[in-house]
């Protein structure tokens, strides 16, 4: 069976209209064979007839008073030597069964038992031309004058009717097998052209398996057949991948904004935060601009909080720089990570772990980034208040390994699959930007693992560089 | 023409002139058996044209199966003459007359043969006891009276001494027999086995010349006695004689490998007859 499921759907046709031709060819030959030999049957039936009613009338008298000689000259004419004759043996014996001349008297001599000679001997109303042997031997009654004289066995050479049969036997394999052949290969090609547009089909979805192409108008099979309605369900069905897909990337851009939604609002709470002390410190050095050591004082105070907001804008703008792809991930990298998740970590009390070692690889700093700052916001998320987050990056044996851990509850199964790529990859839920994290490892061509052990849910990155 | 112009002076009598006349256009009828020619067609046809040259007269071949018949239509007058065999000739010798006798190889004698197939291991008669034996017919020398009265002589029975006998009425046939296995011997004139060794030597290749006879008298031209003084019958004696001196004689002689024809005497069938003496001693 499994062989049979191997072979291409568009030979199995041809191949089994071929077995069905040799089935029938084999059927057809036999019944032309068996009608032929039924013809040459009744062919060396008459001959056989015709040649013994005409020994009989020679030899009949001749027997009845015992002629040895006579016999003997009739049966050697009637036998001649001339090739391609078709007696080539005849015996006659008495009533008693002696032998009283053949025409090959060392075989049947004078006086011997015709019993010897009638072993395979055939009945003339039986006569058949069986077999492969060249040579049939018919047993037969001598008649003279209405009464039984004799027996005669006769030798008729049948080489040129079993030829004849060789020969059609053979004429018709060549002929069924030409035959079986042309019809095979005609299969085939009616078949193909039948299977194009399933061909047509399974290319396309071959060859494309990210992104199917429809079929092409010029190439929909026409009418209403099996094959049109197969190829518009296919462009229907190519057409939903499509709709999909693009419903896909716009809820991965979507994604990106309700994370870069969330940042803003932290990091408007960020800025916010010392725009007070600075207004503060403005109004300070309005009221006392006499006082040139409080003034000194609020221009330093206003300094460090002007750096800040000049830090946070900064690591902002490098963050939504996706496509910057000249810079090269470094340690300072994680520190802006750290600043930009640092107000979340304090809106919800959070502690958090943070170990970055050495970084010393060729690995693009934005998508790197991207895929930090993502999960440690879900981490932030998950873990709620007073929870506990941590980031462990490092650089070893050419790979750039993060483990972002925190106390929530784990990844719901939804989640689970966005990050990991398994299951329904559409559905949404929890987990902002958990597919964009996949989609950025995997664009690195590196791996995402998740792990759960003492309360922890931890996610582990590898990223080859 | 010759020979009738010769013949009709010879013949003297003026008298007999008319009587000649009147069976001058009856045909002369000439007795054959197979048993010697074996209905050679050619050798009948030359016969004839010879004959009939040198009578003048048409001349038919009356041809029958056995010696016993050819015999019985000369004794009755149905035909005119016959080539017969020395044995019935002499069977029936107060009424026949010899014409003339051919001669082979250069005298009117041949032998009879005793011939086994070429695989046979007898070197006698005596090792051919049982066997299956085929002779030519019951009236020809050679190809009966020989080896029968062999046997006379051997104090065999001939007719059990054989397992089986069978007659084939022709000396070819006997060879043939003997050649194709039907039978394992056969008795056969010693001319005709070796005119067939010349024209089918295949046939007698197959076969092996166990015993030869002694010489004796080739079969001879019989008439009968009492009308052996008609021209009729002078001038078919002279044409028979006369055979080596016509183109188509000779030509008919060649077929039949023979020199040609010589008067004889009854003489020469002594040998034929002491061998029938012997034979009469089985007669009670």
């Amino acid at each position: 069976m499994s062989l049979l499921h191997r072979i291409p759907f568009a030979l199995r046709v041809p191949l089994f209209t071929a077995a069905l031709m040799i089935l029938v060819g084999f059927l057809a030959s036999q019944q032309v064979l068996t009608t032929l030999r039924q013809v040459q049957d009744d062919r060396i039936r008459e001959l056989a007839q015709l040649q013994i009613e005409a020994l009989s009338v020679a030899l009949g008298p001749l027997v009845s008073r015992n002629d040895i000689w006579e016999v003997y000259d009739t049966l050697d004419r009637a036998t001649g030597q001339n090739e391609g004759r078709r007696l080539v043996f005849a015996a006659v014996a008495n009533t008693e069964g002696a032998v009283l001349a053949a025409t090959n008297p060392r075989r049947a001599p004078v006086d011997s038992a015709l019993a010897l000679l009638t072993a395979e001997a055939q009945m003339l109303e039986a006569l058949s031309v069986a077999g492969d042997t060249a040579e049939i031997k018919v047993l037969a009654p001598l008649v003279y004058q209405g009464r039984d004289v004799g027996q005669i066995v006769t030798e008729m050479d049948v080489s040129d009717l079993i030829a004849e049969r060789k020969s059609v036997a053979r004429l018709l394999l060549i002929g069924n097998t030409v035959a079986t052949a042309l019809l095979a290969i005609l299969g085939y090609l009616a078949m193909r052209r039948i299977l194009m547009p399933v061909t047509r089909v399974v290319a396309r979805m071959r060859d494309s398996a990210d992104a199917p192409e429809p079929i092409a108008q010029a190439d929909m099979p026409a009418g209403d057949s099996e094959m049109a309605q197969l190829a518009r369900s296919y462009n229907t069905m190519v057409g939903a991948i499509g709709a999909k897909a693009e419903a896909d990337r716009r809820l991965a851009e979507r994604e990106r904004f309700v994370s870069l939604g969330r940042l803003s609002s932290s990091l408007a709470h960020e800025i916010n935060n010392p725009l007070g002390g600075l207004l503060n410190a403005v109004d300070t050095v309005q009221k006392y601009a006499d006082r040139p050591e409080v003034v000194r004082e609020s221009a330093e105070l206003l300094k460090r909080g002007l750096g800040h907001m000049r830090d946070v804008a900064r690591a902002t703008l490098d963050l939504n720089r996706l496509d910057h792809k000249g810079a090269v991930l470094a340690a300072e990298d994680f520190q802006d990570l750290k600043l930009l998740i640092q107000p979340e970590i304090s809106r919800q009390q959070q502690r958090l772990g943070w170990e970055v070692g050495k970084m010393a690889c060729d690995l693009p700093a934005a998508p790197v980034r991207q895929i930090a700052l993502n999960l440690l916001l879900n981490a932030t998320e998950a873990a709620g208040k007073d929870g506990r987050i941590s980031l462990k990056a490092n650089h070893a044996e050419g790979r750039l390994r993060l483990e972002i851990a925190d106390s929530g509850p784990g990844l719901s199964k939804s989640a689970c699959a966005r990050l990991l790529g398994t299951g329904a990859a559409a559905s949404s839920g929890g987990g902002v930007g958990l597919r964009l994290v996949r989609d950025l490892v995997s664009q690195l061509k590196g791996c995402v693992s998740l792990d759960r052990s003492d309360g922890e849910t931890i996610i582990r990155v590898e990223l080859p560089c | 023409m010759l020979n009738r112009r010769r013949m009709l002076t010879g013949a003297g009598a003026l008298t007999l002139l008319p009587t000649f006349s009147a069976h001058a256009m009856v045909p002369f009828r000439l007795g054959l058996t197979p048993v010697f020619l074996d209905n050679d067609a050619e050798v009948i046809s030359r016969l004839r044209d010879a004959f009939s040259d040198a009578l003048d007269v048409e001349v038919t071949l009356e041809q029958r199966r056995t010696y016993e018949e050819v015999t019985a239509l000369l004794l009755e007058g149905s035909i005119d003459a016959a080539w017969l065999c020395g044995y019935p000739y002499l069977q029936h010798k107060a009424a026949l007359s010899l014409m003339a006798v051919p001669v082979w190889n250069g005298q009117p004698l041949y032998q009879s043969y005793m011939i086994v197939g070429d695989d046979s291991p007898a070197e006698s008669l005596a090792d051919l006891r049982g066997e299956t034996h085929a002779y030519s017919d019951p009236d020809s020398n050679s190809g009966y009276l020989v080896t029968v009265s062999d046997l006379v002589r051997m104090g065999e029975r001939p007719e059990s001494f054989f397992g089986r006998t069978i007659f084939t009425y022709g000396h070819r046939n006997v060879v043939r027999a003997v050649a194709d296995g039907l039978v394992q011997s056969g008795s056969v004139d010693g001319y005709v086995w070796e005119a067939l060794s010349r024209t089918e030597p295949a046939l007698t290749a197959r076969t092996r010349v166990l015993t030869r006879s002694e010489w004796l008298g080739f079969p001879p031209f019989c008439g009968r006695s009492d009308q052996m003084n008609t021209p009729r019958m002078q001038a078919m004696q002279q044409a028979i004689l006369g055979l080596d001196q016509t183109e188509k004689g000779r030509s008919a002689l060649a077929l039949l490998q023979l020199d040609g024809m010589t008067k004889a005497s009854p003489a020469l069938y002594d040998g034929i007859a002491a061998r029938m003496r012997i034979m009469d001693t089985l007669r009670p």
